[in-house]
């Protein structure tokens, strides 16, 4: 399978982490988003025609979809959130939500870092409005002894979303006001597997404090 | 008031490749300038007038006062076999002055660039020189040596590498590390930063590499890994600005190359972006 | 006059081996939970570089900044500079501590030495917390100034409640909810994101 990549990409990333946590190998083609704009020449066009990344090739399949992507991998794995019409029905919700998150956190990370052009006012105050929605979930599903999304496990959910929430501050909105959502953060970053991107730290608690050298 | 020493050095204001007619609407110092192509030639100009301007490095410099010198050189930009790569722009919400510091700074290696260019244990800093070499007025740091599990694209496994640093202009900085496919030369790593305001910097990332195996895009890809990795970091130290007052922080001998470079500013008056007292 | 006292945030939200952003008065903290159950509140800053060590990690009973993983212990002194890891650090180099303390779920944090107690809000346990985004906080059946309490039916029920307030900027407060036994905290929740929509409109018409 062949990801058509990019290391800065929220989109990319979710891709990356499903694949790691799925422990799938994929090959990777770096696309020169920034600041070559790649993806909207020719070249990348006749691949896909939306001029977006990530891309997934695998054999005669080609995805042009990050949610798409994570279905692809995970399907007939736990991380498809459960088979009843009620857990995949969730599931599909937040996959539908992700699509916010990038419109709003996603674009103002964009402004803030990449200068795009973009009315920051507004996708700051939408991404607030996303990160309020997610956070009134997870206070139910904590009182629940839950911590996930969807469900008693860690699904596709989870990783559709939390790219472009814990990039939030890169376009300058914070998450101190959202602490069950910090707290599902750090659950997905304590995943056995997770790999980290730009901008995204691990948890350097997970591994113990090293004995001096 | 901006000093006539701020306003007399060289700063990047674009990518010598990406400008065109329209231009680029841009701040340098506090102010509004334009970065364009006219009839061929890039212009910069403010409301007063046009700015010096001068391309080097793939990227394009302007002076918004009296130069005070010609903009500094990096020899290796012209050796033949070397690939030059420009990496695009970055902001950052900090002082362009804590940019340039983080750039010389080795000992965050582990924390920030974990498993890349250092991870733990390996987290000591053996002492190494520094010194301002008066005759080019430069900032040096050499005998820099640090433990990278993948020290660049090019690297497979842990070595240790051996460092350079070079502050040229109050606003750059260069980068000199051992070559893992040419043993005996250096790769060359730097960082342009144009001061928008005085906590509000664009980052222009640049490498001069012998590489010829690499896609361009890789390269690019592994710079802005690097230095995104940062960039949480450069907005989220307090005070925004970098402050000169001695007490205000604690260096330690890792940290020398930091101490010299803020000596050397406050000398040369160069303190836009910098604290002198504590608030 | 100013508050010594402040709420920041709940119990229940800050668990072992984590660290929080908070805040006393605009002064940024780090407020963060050592292994052992330990809670400690400090300056936002890092002594070395000024990085925020709300941005660290906790590793045991220590707090380690992200920058270049200098390692505090609970007392605030630094013991470790990874660097110089021979180095026994000087004992000027330490984090600038807080005065912190729970009751009743919630986190209370004050100057270093503070005298005198926290509020008591005994009876109640914690729901949750959110942030206002409006020139004040009055909820219908809740009377007091910086915490409000009283009785309201929510959802068919008489909840006992208890909201506490921080003040974060102009116009923004945190509010720090708790409810009496056997209430529904699932309803309270929804009932507070319904008084939140209420206090924002308000500030919009
Ligand atoms: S700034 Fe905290 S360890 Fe350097
Ligand atoms: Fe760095």
């Amino acid at each position: 399978m062949i990801l058509y990549d990019y290391v800065l990409s929220a989109s990319c990333y979710k891709v990356r982490l499903m694949a790691a946590l799925l422990g799938v190998r994929l090959d990777h083609v770096a696309v020169d988003f920034h600041p070559g704009r790649e993806h909207r020449g020719l070249a990348f066009r006749a691949l896909n025609p939306a001029g977006t990344i990530p891309v997934l090739v695998d054999g005669d399949l080609v995805l042009t979809e990050s949610t798409a992507m994570l279905v692809y991998l995970a399907h007939g794995t736990a991380w498809m959130g459960g088979d009843t019409a009620v857990a995949q029905a969730q599931v599909q919700g937040w996959l539908a939500f992700a699509a916010r998150l990038g419109a709003s956190l996603g674009m103002a990370r964009l402004h803030d870092m990449l200068l795009y052009a973009a009315d920051i006012a507004a996708v700051r105050r939408d991404g607030v409005a996303c990160l309020r929605q997610m956070e009134a979930h997870l206070v139910e599903r904590r009182f629940a002894g839950a911590i996930w999304l969807v469900g008693d496990g860690p699904s596709i959910a989870d990783i559709a979303c939390f790219p472009s929430v814990m990039l939030a501050p890169d376009g300058g909105v914070s998450l101190d006001d959202y602490p069950s959502v910090r707290l599902w953060t750090r659950a997905v970053r304590s995943l056995a597997g997770f790999i980290e991107m730009p901008g995204i730290h691990r948890l350097h608690e997970l591994k113990p404090a090293p004995e001096a050298v | 008031m901006i000093s006539q020493a701020v306003l007399g050095e060289w700063y990047p204001v674009a990518m010598a490749a990406l400008v065109d007619a329209a231009g680029r609407r841009t701040l340098l110092l506090g102010q509004e300038i334009r970065v364009f192509r006219d009839a061929g030639r890039i212009r910069v100009t403010a409301d007063a007038g046009d700015l010096a301007v001068t391309e080097r490095f793939g990227h394009v410099w302007a002076c918004p006062g009296t130069p005070a010198r010609a903009l500094f050189t990096i020899p290796e930009a012209d050796h033949p076999g070397r690939r030059l790569v420009d990496c695009g722009v970055v902001r950052v919400k900090c002082s362009p002055l804590r940019a340039v510091e983080n750039f010389l700074d080795i000992a965050h290696f582990p924390f920030v660039h974990t498993d890349i260019l250092g991870a733990e244990p390996h987290t000591e800093v053996n002492r190494y020189d520094v010194k301002i070499r008066e005759e080019v007025d430069e900032v040096w740091a050499t005998k820099v040596h640090f433990y990278q599990p993948q020290a660049a694209k090019s690297a497979e496994g842990g070595i240790v590498t051996e460092y350079m640093y070079r502050v040229p202009a109050p606003t750059a900085s260069v980068l000199y590390k051992t070559c893992p496919a040419m043993p005996g030369e250096w790769d060359v790593i730097a960082i342009f930063v144009q001061p928008l305001t005085e906590e509000l910097c664009d980052v222009w990332p640049w490498m001069a590499l012998y590489d010829d195996v690499t896609p361009q895009a890789e390269l690019i890809a592994f710079q802005q890994m690097i230095f995104l990795q940062d960039r949480s970091i450069l907005e989220n130290q307090i005070p925004r600005l970098l402050p000169l007052d001695p007490g205000m922080e604690s260096p330690t001998q890792a940290d020398l190359t930091s101490v010299a470079y803020r000596r050397w500013l406050k000398r040369r008056g160069l303190t836009y972006g910098a604290q002198m007292v504590a608030a | 006059m100013t508050r010594a006292w402040v709420a920041n945030g709940l119990s229940r939200d800050l668990p072992a081996g984590v660290v929080m952003h908070g805040a006393w008065h605009g002064q940024d903290l780090a407020i963060w939970r050592s292994a052992s159950g330990q809670i400690a509140a400090w300056k936002d800053r890092c002594q070395h570089r000024g990085m925020r060590l709300s941005h660290g990690f906790v590793r045991g009973e220590t707090l380690s900044c992200i920058y270049h993983g200098w390692v505090y212990g609970t007392s605030g002194a630094c013991g470790r500079i990874p660097a110089h890891p021979g180095l026994v650090p000087p004992s000027a180099i330490r984090a600038e501590a807080f005065a912190c303390c729970e009751k009743d779920g919630v986190i209370w944090v004050a100057p270093a030495g503070t005298e005198g107690d926290v509020p008591d809000l005994a009876g109640l346990h914690p729901v949750r917390s959110l942030t206002v985004e409006a020139a004040g906080i009055e909820a219908p059946g809740l009377t007091g100034m910086e915490i409000l309490q009283g009785s309201v039916m929510i959802a068919g029920q008489t909840v006992a409640l208890g909201l506490v307030l921080q003040s974060l900027a102009a116009g923004r407060t945190a509010v720090h909810a708790l409810c009496g036994g056997g209430g529904d905290v699932v309803a309270v929740s929804r009932w507070l994101e319904d008084l939140r929509r209420r206090l924002e409109r308000g500030v919009a018409a």
